[in-house]
């Protein structure tokens, strides 16, 4: 897939090197994906505090249903619905469980022993389900669609220090990697025996000695780290030259300050008591 | 007293004690299915080393990378809410390791031991009864007088309280003694403080945002609590301060043992490591 | 010309030395290698060489070091990062974990030193290509082989045009693979000028790319002389360093009473 239109690459690059660049470049196989990222941060932002601004059910109903078709448009529909689910079900159980039936109200609807369910517990965790829902779709959509380097990039370029960048960056490879070590550790350790599976106190015998040298493994490797890190200037104070960005129109722009406008309008508003 | 630096060796550690937050909060929490979550060991120990900015900085970026940047199956919806509370822990932690409290002190002489464990013991029977068992039990529990009747409800609580608070001063009394260390007392009395403090923090934002719940075992004092008759922001502040000490007391206790694992050359190393830790023993 | 002049040095927080008056030269184009036991003070001598201690790790530096007549004292770190690169054993750690690509990743040092980005793409592209590794430039870096990490890593480096390079070990941690493809890259790289500090227990790699040799004993040079010399020396055991096999086969040879040069390659 070809890298998206109108990505922005260095200017003083020579046609073949720019060539080159653009396919390092994360693939966008919708014109979502296309979009800036800090576009689909602000829309992801918007539709999950949007929702809390909004009260009510019209509102959040409504920002659900324009993530669920913006994900159509990307073609992550599919996906994003079955992990939001999947997220969100443990939550909306407890939700049901605890609003529905020990919230004080006064309408009961029917009793189940001591525990009563009423009206205004079901309405508050309908209006909770809705919320939370939107919060999943809202960064799920988000998340799905957007690479975390081209993300970290173009906060870059806007201005952010290339260390937290880097911070951002490394954070996410950091976590597969100890996921990895740490497997690696646990094998080595059921080959001689220790107990990952079984009851609790044997899987917390198993637990602990895996816990500790991933741990201090992945800690010392920070000296070694910084080590190679200062070798590539990486503490030299100043602005870098990017290689390539995510392309920014100026429509998004727009769109972004109207999302936000709105977004502080409805809060406003709603904490002023007009909604 | 230092607000700590961002050298190159505190940048790399960033995204290292964020690893270890989600990966322990992630895997613990499913491994022992108990509401502990062991999610903020990583940004108590950027707190220790570095200082308390760069531990409030990481508890921030950890929440909002969290949900923001990380994708599936490291992904959690929730985190970026509670990022205030992360960076509470980060602070606190970072300012109680400039004070020393995370400083080993082993070999400490038994008359000083016994003091601090007639302090934490007194630290903690005085929170227990004067601010736990009346807020939990609505100021009708009482030990001695039969008189008063009491919803049974909360004479369990109550029970339940007044025994977790014994054992909780019995365990770590014990530990204090076989580990000889008098660091022990100063861990465990910051890590209930902190406990405390991000218990308070975040039942607003939990019974705001989530209504107050979870999606884990906890909810279920919640709902208990409610059922009682508290409102839910109370009724989270009460769930939040019987898990939340308990939890970030295990998580300082973790950091401690960290920091005494880990060589003195590699922790002298950070910014705040040697202050952190103690100076002696060149 | 990398000049080391009576440099003795001790690790923060510890008061006795690991290094002590060391005089070391490093002429523009030359290639030299360090051997000595483990402990010895080698990896020590190239953190100092690298300005990384006491830069980065803090510790007590007397002596001089000075980078092509400047007294490199005080220094930030980055002005060093372009005079002298180092390089250490274990590829995973030295990658930075940031770059999505081999590219990008060689790209890193460059961006870092703020330079254009036309220049940023050149210097990536001839590291690469000094190491003939340009095929791996769309690579994803933690995918890689260690032998092939490891030359991203030097690549990574050379991109920042430093005039000496410092390698610690560059081939322990790797495979036999791995050993070949950075002994290859090494003796590339030796015709290109740049200059080498070459610490290796591989007596044999040293023997083929080093002109000079230098033996480090408990934090003092012991020998400092040229390769042939300082490896047939009969004192490298004593000093825990095992001589390359030719020299071991000639003595082998030398035992049975026959020609140390009967094979060939074989010396005394």
């Amino acid at each position: 897939m070809p890298a998206p239109v109108g990505v922005i690459l260095a200017d003083d690059l020579d046609p073949a090197d720019a060539r080159d660049i653009a396919r390092l470049v994360p693939d966008t196989p919708s014109p979502y994906h296309g979009l800036n990222p800090l576009t689909k941060a602000v829309i992801a932002t918007v539709g999950s505090i949007g929702a809390f601004a909004a009260g009510g059910y019209i509102g959040p109903i409504g920002l659900n249903l324009v993530m669920l078709l913006l994900a159509f448009r990307a073609g992550v529909l599919g996906q994003l619905v079955r992990i939001s689910l999947l997220l969100t079900t443990p939550i909306a159980v407890s939700v049901v469980l605890v609003s529905v039936f020990t919230r004080a109200g006064r309408t009961v609807l029917f009793e189940i022993g001591p525990f009563d369910a009423t009206v205004e517990g079901v309405d508050f965790a309908a209006q909770t389900l809705v919320r939370l829902f939107a919060i999943s779709l809202s960064i799920g959509l988000f998340v799905m669609t957007t690479h975390p380097r081209a993300f970290v990039i173009d906060l870059e370029r806007r201005g952010v220090s290339p260390r937290v960048a880097f911070v951002a960056v490394a954070t996410i490879e950091a976590v597969p990697a100890l996921v990895e070590r740490a497997g690696i550790i646990g094998e080595s350790q059921r080959a001689r025996g220790l107990d990952t599976e079984g009851s609790l106190r044997a899987r917390l015998r198993g637990l602990l000695p895996l816990i500790g040298p991933v741990i201090i493994g992945t800690l010392t490797d920070v000296e070694e780290r910084s080590l190679a890190l200062e070798s590539r200037a990486f503490s030299r104070p100043g602005r870098r030259h990017l290689l390539w960005a995510m392309p920014d129109a100026p429509w998004e722009r727009v769109l972004r300050w109207v999302l936000l406008a709105g977004l502080a309008a409805t809060a406003i508003a709603r904490v002023s008591g007009r909604i | 007293m230092s607000w700590g630096r961002f050298d190159t060796r505190t940048i790399v550690l960033i995204p290292i004690a964020i690893a270890i937050n989600i990966v322990l909060g992630q895997t613990v929490f499913a491994a022992l299915k108990v509401p502990i979550y062991l999610d903020s060991v990583g940004t108590i120990l950027v707190g220790v080393l570095a200082g308390p900015i760069p531990g409030l900085v990481t508890g921030l970026l950890a929440n909002l990378i969290w949900t923001y940047v990380l994708p599936a199956p490291f992904h959690n919806d929730y985190a970026a809410a509670f990022a205030i509370v992360a960076a509470e822990i980060g602070f606190v932690s970072g300012v109680l390791a400039q004070v020393g409290w995370f400083r080993g002190r082993p070999n400490t002489e038994p008359t000083r031991l016994v003091v601090g464990a007639v302090v934490v013991a007194a630290v903690l029977l005085a929170i227990g009864y004067y601010g736990f068992l009346p807020f939990y039990t609505d100021g009708t529990f009482s030990f001695f007088n039969p008189d008063v009747t009491a919803d049974p409800f909360f004479t369990i609580v109550g029970y339940v309280i007044a025994i977790g608070i014994v054992a909780a001063i019995v365990g770590l009394v014990a530990l204090l003694f076989v580990r000889r260390d008098l660091g022990v007392a100063y861990v465990a009395i910051g890590g209930l403080g902190c406990g405390i403090l991000s218990a308070l923090i975040s039942a607003p934002i939990s019974a705001v945002a989530f209504g107050g719940v979870t999606g884990s075992g906890t909810d279920l004092l919640v709902a208990a609590f409610q059922q009682a008759g508290s409102d839910l922001q109370t009724a989270v502040i009460q769930q939040g301060l019987l898990s939340d000490p308990i939890d970030k007391t295990i998580e300082f206790f973790i950091a401690f043992v960290i920091l005494q694992t880990l060589s003195r050359r590699f922790v002298a190393r950070f910014p705040q490591g040697e202050k952190a830790i103690g100076l002696e023993g060149a | 010309m990398l000049a080391l002049s009576g440099v003795s040095y001790r690790y923060a927080g510890y008061a006795a030395r690991v290094l002590h008056d060391i005089d070391l030269t490093l002429a523009d184009g030359e290639i030299v290698g360090v051997v000595g036991a483990n402990e010895a003070g080698k990896s020590t001598l190239c953190l100092v060489a690298s300005g990384l201690a006491p830069g980065s790790i803090g510790g007590g530096l007397t002596g001089r070091l000075a980078i092509d007549g400047v007294d490199m004292k005080g220094r930030p770190l980055h002005e060093f990062s372009t005079r002298v690169g180092i390089a250490f054993q274990n590829p995973a750690t030295q990658l930075s974990g940031v770059s999505g690509s081999v590219f990008e990743e060689v790209a890193f040092g460059p961006m870092n030193l703020g330079l254009p980005a036309r220049e940023t793409v050149e210097r990536t592209k001839a590291a690469l290509a000094s190491l003939g590794i340009e095929g791996l430039r769309e690579r994803e870096p933690r995918r890689l082989s260690g032998g092939q990490a490891q030359l991203v890593v030097i690549a990574s480096l050379l991109a920042m045009r430093p005039a000496h390079l410092v390698l610690d070990e560059p081939t322990a941690q790797l495979d036999p693979e791995g050993t070949r493809l950075v002994g290859e890259a090494l003796r590339r790289l030796a015709a290109t000028g740049t200059a080498m500090l070459i610490v290796e227990h591989k007596a044999d790699l040293l023997a083929e790319l080093c002109r000079r040799v230098v033996v480090i004993d408990a934090g003092r040079i012991a020998l400092d002389g040229e390769t042939a010399a300082v490896l047939g020396d009969r004192r490298l055991v004593d000093w825990g360093v095992e001589p390359p096999s030719s020299v071991r086969l000639g003595r082998a040879l030398e035992a049975r009473g026959l020609e140390p040069g009967l094979i060939a390659g074989s010396t005394a």
